[in-house]
């Protein structure tokens, strides 16, 4: 005796297969279709979980700042020590950062020049993260020089400097990813390299966790400027953050959408090719409905027809999509593993509900159709 | 008692303004263990009758009899389970389904009710037909008189009361179409069914019992 097929308890899903496998290249066709829709949709919304990871990361650092510099209606070039101690009392407990800053021209012994900006101050280890050799916390000699400009100079740790006549031993090479300004090239070096200038040119404040950025904004404005008069600006990245990350959303919205386009257009694809496989098996299903077959079981033949469709579509984008994650976020975040985080993975997730539900929307009207013919008209020719 | 009974059936098509009856007030009856042979040119109305006969359509006018039972106003969920429960189908062209095996075409009908299990009935009945060494071949590797023989184990899997068979033999060669008869011939005896032909075929009318002719959507007996 021949062997039950283990399908046999589902006579819905065993017949739909069968049925798959008689016209394989449509199969695979309408397949691809929904591959296809599914990875527009999961890979564009792992990009935007990609770039949205990406700059949370950049505005993180950036996020307990409060930078304070000259308001218009300063009467000095520039903020005073005292009022340094002033900001000092107000951010009770934060680091408060002042600099000077200004602008140079370093040469390298092969003679290659670049032009950087040079910030002066004393807890350089505060603001800046190094990639190769070290930062002192308390920094009075030596210099930073920020990776690109290091490369381009060939410069080492070690290698000398020269700013305004004195030489500088570079202590550490700053690493890339400095938040926005992530590739701005700098050289920092001790606040005394700038001792001449009498004003800091901007404080930067970092506040503890527990600090609120706005509020401190706000009170430092208060007892600095008046309703005409601007001593001081300040600035924090708050709303810089706010504002990026409703860009991202409306940027996600957009390209899902675009992405649900292109499986809108392969469900439209799985309804054709449900609708010419029924009307050509029209006399199939007539015979099974000669034989007893109800409306309800050829209506639900053919409809798992049309998600099995979109569930082989589907996970086959999702794998595919999952590909595509993998390369973005080494691309874009550095950190492929990043892409099975839920932020992300999210979408494949939605590729897939979204591809099973538009082919059994698509496969509805084909198997009501079938599922209504009369027998004895589908019989007759 | 008569298994399957028409009583004054008239079926009336409309066609342009044009009133057809393709039957007119036609009495039919078949019993168990009797082969009933429906003969008449084209377009006498042959398969309507058929088609009434296997509960696949509904009279205009008269009424339909299953079993003693008056099905003339079932609904079509109705009919369909009393098709499934009670009627086997031959057709001319088999009608078997290619990506299925002979086994798998035997049990189509019954393939829905998960709860009975008729592969049992399913391998018996291809043994009796004489194909048991065929039970997992596809129809496409199969020859018309052994396909013919799936069909009809097919139609006797839901053991059925009537067995209707629409030109039999009207796609095999003389030999074959002897063989099908003969195993028709058995099987109403071993299976107590009644079974309802329609044909052009002599040979069929040589093994019926009885032979009814339909002209014009009349019954000549």
């Amino acid at each position: 005796m021949s062997r039950r097929h283990p399908l046999r308890r589902f006579p819905s899903v065993l017949m739909a297969w069968r049925n798959l496998g008689r016209n394989r290249v449509r199969t695979a066709l309408a397949t691809l279709g929904i591959l296809i829709g599914v990875v527009a949709i999961a890979s564009l919304g792992m990009a935007t979980a990609a770039i949205q990871q990406q700059a949370t990361a950049n505005l993180e650092g950036l996020s307990n700042e409060v930078t304070v510099s000259a308001g218009p209606d300063n009467p000095n070039d520039g903020i005073s020590a005292e009022q340094v101690d002033d900001i000092e009392r107000l951010a009770s407990g934060a680091t408060v950062v002042p600099e000077r800053s200004n602008v140079t021209t370093l040469s390298s012994r092969n003679g290659a020049e670049t032009r950087v900006s040079v910030t002066a101050l004393t807890k350089a280890d505060a603001m800046y993260n190094i990639s190769r050799g070290r930062i002192s916390n308390r920094f009075r000699s030596g210099a930073l020089l920020s990776q690109a400009d290091a490369r381009r100079l060939g410069i080492e740790v070690g290698d000398p400097v020269t700013y305004d006549g004195k030489i500088y031993r570079v202590q550490g090479i700053l690493s890339s990813s400095q938040g926005l300004g992530g590739q701005r090239r700098v050289l920092v070096l001790p606040l005394s390299s700038m001792d001449d200038q009498n004003y800091y040119d901007s404080v930067t404040i970092l506040t503890e966790p527990e600090q609120s950025v706005q509020a401190l904004t706000a009170n430092i404005e208060s007892s600095f400027n008046t309703a005409d008069e601007d001593i001081v600006r300040v600035r924090n990245f708050a709303s810089v953050q706010q504002n990026v990350g409703s860009f991202l959303s409306t940027l996600r919205l957009g390209l899902l959408g675009i992405g649900s386009i292109s499986l809108v257009v392969a469900s439209v694809a799985i309804l054709n090719v449900m609708l010419m496989s029924t009307v050509e098996r029209r006399g199939e299903i007539g015979v099974l409905r000669a034989v007893g077959i109800t409306r309800g079981e050829v209506l639900r033949m053919i409809l798992t027809e049309a998600v099995f469709l979109g569930i082989i579509g589907g996970v086959l984008g999702v794998v595919v999509s999952a590909g595509i994650g993998v390369v973005l976020f080494e691309f874009l975040v550095g950190s492929p593993a990043n892409a099975f985080r839920w932020q992300s993975v999210q979408y494949l997730l939605y590729g897939m509900l979204f591809a099973v539900a538009a082919s059994a929307i698509s496969g509805l009207y084909p198997a009501w159709k079938a599922a209504n013919e009369r027998p004895v008209e589908a019989l007759r020719d | 008692m008569s298994v399957i009974v028409l009583e004054d059936a008239i079926k009336r098509y409309q066609t342009g303004g044009e009133v057809i009856d393709a039957l007119a007030s036609v009495d039919f009856r078949a019993d168990r263990g009797e082969m009933v042979t429906i003969i008449g040119p084209s377009g006498s109305g042959k398969s309507t009758l058929l088609n009434m006969v296997g509960l696949l359509d509904t009279p205009t006018a008269g009424r339909v009899r299953l079993n003693g039972r008056d099905v003339t106003d079932f609904s079509t969920d109705e009919l369909t389970e009393e098709r499934r429960s009670d009627i086997g189908f031959v057709f001319q062209d088999y009608h078997l389904l290619p990506m299925l095996t002979a086994t798998e075409n035997v049990e189509l009908p019954t393939m829905w009710d998960t709860e009975v299990d008729r592969r049992d009935r399913a391998v018996e009945l291809l043994n009796r037909v004489g194909l048991s060494d065929r039970l997992t071949h596809k129809p496409p590797q199969l020859s018309g008189g052994q396909r013919q023989r799936v069909a009809i184990a097919r139609a006797l899997v839901n053991e059925p009361d009537v067995l209707l068979a629409d030109e039999p033999t009207g796609n095999l060669d003389q030999d074959t179409g002897a063989t099908i008869l003969d195993e028709l011939t058995r099987l109403k005896k071993s299976e107590n069914i009644a079974i309802v032909a329609v044909t052009h075929d002599e040979q069929l009318v040589e093994y019926s019992d009885r032979v009814v002719e339909l002209v014009d959507g009349s019954l000549n007996t």
